[in-house]
C-alpha cells in the first residue's frame, strides 16, 4: 500500500520518555523492594542527565568564536532550559536588538552585565540594553568526532 | 436540589475547570524562534492551497480575513508590510505537546481539546488559590515555552470557555479570568454575552431563542430549566445549568464544529495491544469524518493522542500525540484513516497501557469555499475541474479562464517555500545563537 502523505518524524526525546520503559517498570512505585532490583540492567540516559525540564528544554546551535574563552565553540550544541530563572554566573541566550546571542550574566564593576569572552565585545549593562532573556544554557555539547 | 439532568462523568470529580488557550498559536510558535517577527504583521498559510490559516494581532488589525489567498497579499508581502509563512505543522505539533506536558506536570488532570486549547482540572483549592495558580501557570508558559496564553477558570466547561473569552478580549483581566457562577462578575459578563456565543448554541438555535426572548447568556441562565428542556432540548437545558455553575456537560459535548472536530474516549479497559488502540482510533476517525462531511467542511490536518492512566502511579506513563498534515484539504475517510495509521506508527510504543485515545481534525475549511479557491490555483488532482477549464478554454480561446497566479509554477513553489525551520524536531534545522552581534550574519554569508 502506498501513501502520498508526507512522513513526519516522531516527537523528539525532549518531550517523550525513552522509547521503552524498563521491563519491570515500577515508575514511582514503592512496594516491596525486589531483591533482584539492584541487579536489573540499567541504562545511563544522557537525556536524564542533561535535561531536567523536558517540556521547556530546547537545543540551539552556537555560531561564532567569541565565547571560546568559556568553552563554547562554533557549531557546539547548546542545551537551553527556559524554566530556570537567570542568576549571576549563568550563560544565557538573550535577545538584543533582534539578535539571538549567547552571553554570560555577570557583574562588571559591581553591576550586572551581559558579558562576552572576547575583548572585542565589551560587557553590555543590562539596564540600558533592550534585552530579553530567551533561556539559560544548562549544558554545551562539543563533539570531537562528527 | 436534585438535578435529574446531571450526568456523572470522569471530569466532574474536579471542583474547578480551566481552559488554557494559546493566543494566535501558529504565529506565536514562529515568533519563539524568530524573535524579529515580534510586533510585526505575520500570517501563516496553508501549504497546498495557499490561504491564510492563522494571523497575528497586527495582521487582524489590517483587516486581512482568514482564508485570504496568498496571491492577493503578494504586494503587501513584497513591500515588507506583512510576513507570510508556510505552515510548519511539525513545529506546531511539538509545541502543542510541550504545552500539554507542562500543564500535566502542574495540574491534577488535563484534557487536550484542540492543538492549542487544553482543559485543566483542579481540586481542593479556593477560588483565590485557583486564580493565583492560573496567573502563575500563565507566567510559566510564557517564560518556559515563549507562548502567550489566556486562561478561563470556572466550575463548568461552558463557563470556563466564557471566562477564557473574557480573559482574551478584556485587558483588565490580564489573561486570567475566574467566574464562580454566582457572583456579580459572572452576572455582568453573561449579560454582555450574546447567547450565540455560548458553547453549543449555534446561530440557528440563537434565532429560535431570540423569538422566545432569550438574547443573552444571562437570559439563558435565568430561563426555566424544565421549559428549556421541553421547548428546545436536553442539551440546552444542561447548558443553562452549566451557566449557573452546575457541571453537567462533558467536554466532548462542547463542539466548535466550524473550527475543529474532536472525538475522544476512554477505553473500557486500558490496553497496550496495538491493534486495539488502532481500532479505537479508527472508530474516532470515522466518526470525526462523518461530522466533517455533515457540516460540509474539509480538514487540513489530523491530530491524534494517546494517554496512559496517570492515576496508576505504579505503571509507566506516556502521553504522546502526533500531528499529520494532509497533502490537500480532504473529507475522505480513507485519507484520514491513513493519517491516523501513520500517526500511530510514530507514537506507539509497546509495554504502555493506554487508557484514552482521541482524534482531532484541525484547520477546517468550508468545502464550497475551497472549491472556489481552487479556481485560483492549479489542482492537478481535480481532473474534472481541469477538464472543464480546458474545455472552456478550447471553445472560447486560450486564457478565457486563467488561474489567479500569473506564474503557473508559483503556487507549487509556495507550498513550503516560506516554511521556517523545524527548530525542535530536526538536528540540522536548530535555532542559531550568535556569540557576538553579527556572528550569524557572517556565518550565513560565508556559506
Ligand atoms: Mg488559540
Amino acid at each position: 500500500m502506498t501513501s502520498q502523505l508526507p512522513v513526519a518524524p516522531a516527537l523528539p526525546l525532549t518531550s517523550q520518555p525513552l522509547p521503552f520503559p524498563p521491563l519491570h517498570g515500577r515508575a514511582g512505585f514503592s512496594g516491596f523492594p525486589s531483591p533482584a532490583q539492584d541487579y536489573e540492567p540499567r541504562t545511563l540516559d544522557l537525556n536524564v542527565r542533561l535535561i531536567k525540564n523536558p517540556s521547556q528544554t530546547f537545543y540551539l546551535s552556537a555560531t561564532g568564536d567569541s565565547m571560546e574563552g568559556w568553552g563554547i565553540f562554533d557549531g557546539d550544541l547548546l542545551v537551553v532550559d527556559r524554566s530556570i530563572s537567570p542568576r549571576l554566573g549563568h550563560i544565557l541566550v538573550a535577545m538584543l536588538d533582534e539578535e539571538v546571542l549567547i552571553k554570560r550574566y555577570a557583574l562588571h564593576h559591581g553591576i550586572p552585565h551581559l558579558c562576552s569572552a572576547h575583548p572585542g565585545y565589551p560587557p553590555l549593562p543590562l539596564e540600558d540594553a533592550d534585552c530579553q532573556v530567551w533561556g539559560v544554557v544548562r549544558a554545551v555539547i562539543h563533539e570531537y568526532l562528527r | 436540589m436534585y438535578v435529574p439532568l446531571f450526568t456523572s462523568t470522569y471530569d466532574d470529580a474536579y471542583a474547578m475547570i480551566g481552559l488554557v488557550d494559546a493566543n494566535n498559536f501558529y504565529v506565536s510558535c514562529e515568533r519563539i524562534f524568530q524573535p524579529h517577527l515580534e510586533s510585526k504583521a505575520v500570517g501563516v498559510m496553508s501549504n497546498n492551497d495557499g490561504c491564510v490559516i492563522a494571523r497575528s494581532a497586527e495582521m487582524k488589525a489590517l483587516d486581512i480575513p482568514m482564508g485570504t489567498p496568498a496571491f492577493k497579499l503578494e504586494t503587501l508581502r513584497q513591500r515588507g508590510e506583512i510576513h507570510l509563512l508556510s505552515s510548519n505543522y511539525e513545529l506546531y505539533g511539538d509545541m502543542s505537546g510541550r504545552l500539554a506536558q507542562l500543564l500535566r506536570d502542574a495540574c491534577p488532570d488535563i484534557a487536550p481539546y484542540s492543538i492549542d486549547e487544553m482543559f485543566i482540572y483542579l481540586d481542593g483549592l479556593s477560588d483565590r488559590q485557583c486564580q493565583t495558580l492560573g496567573e502563575s501557570l500563565r507566567r510559566r508558559i510564557h517564560r518556559g515555552l515563549g507562548l502567550p496564553v489566556c486562561i478561563g477558570l470556572a466550575t463548568t466547561h461552558t463557563l470556563a470557555k466564557l471566562a477564557n473569552h473574557a480573559a482574551k478580549k478584556q485587558p483588565q483581566y490580564q489573561g486570567v479570568c475566574l467566574l464562580n457562577g454566582q457572583d456579580a462578575l459572572t452576572a455582568s459578563l453573561l449579560a454582555q454575552t450574546p447567547v450565540s456565543e455560548v458553547w453549543g448554541v449555534g446561530k440557528r438555535l440563537a434565532e429560535r431563542l431570540a423569538i422566545g426572548g432569550i438574547h443573552t447568556a444571562w437570559d439563558l441562565h435565568e430561563s426555566d430549566i424544565k421549559q428549556l428542556r421541553k421547548r428546545f432540548s436536553v442539551v440546552l437545558a444542561r447548558t443553562a445549568l452549566e451557566l449557573r455553575g452546575t457541571p453537567c456537560l462533558h467536554m466532548n459535548a462542547l463542539d466548535q464544529p466550524r473550527q475543529r472536530i474532536m472525538t475522544s474516549r476512554s477505553f473500557g479497559q486500558s490496553t497496550g495491544v496495538k491493534a486495539e488502540v488502532h481500532d479505537a482510533l479508527r472508530r474516532h476517525a470515522q466518526r470525526s469524518a462523518e461530522k466533517l462531511r455533515q457540516q460540509h467542511s474539509l480538514t487540513r490536518a489530523v491530530m491524534l493522542f494517546l494517554n496512559t492512566n496517570r492515576h496508576r502511579r505504579d505503571q509507566p506513563q506516556y502521553f504522546p500525540q502526533a500531528l499529520i498534515p494532509l497533502p490537500s484539504p480532504s473529507d475522505d475517510t480513507r485519507v484520514i484513516l491513513d493519517a491516523v495509521r501513520q500517526g500511530l506508527e510514530q507514537i506507539y510504543r509497546p509495554r504502555y497501557r493506554f487508557m484514552k485515545a482521541g482524534v482531532m481534525l484541525l484547520d477546517l475549511v468550508d468545502a464550497e469555499q475551497h472549491q472556489l479557491s481552487l479556481l485560483n490555483a492549479p489542482a492537478h488532482h481535480h481532473p474534472l475541474l481541469m477538464a472543464t477549464v480546458d474545455d472552456i478554454n478550447q471553445r472560447m480561446g486560450q486564457g478565457t479562464i486563467r488561474f489567479g497566479m500569473t506564474d503557473n509554477d508559483a503556487p507549487w513553489q509556495l507550498r513550503c517555500a516560506h516554511r521556517s525551520n523545524r527548530y525542535t524536531t530536526r538536528w540540522d534545522e536548530l535555532m542559531k545563537a550568535g556569540t557576538h552581534p553579527g556572528a550569524i550574519a557572517a556565518c550565513t554569508s560565508r556559506t
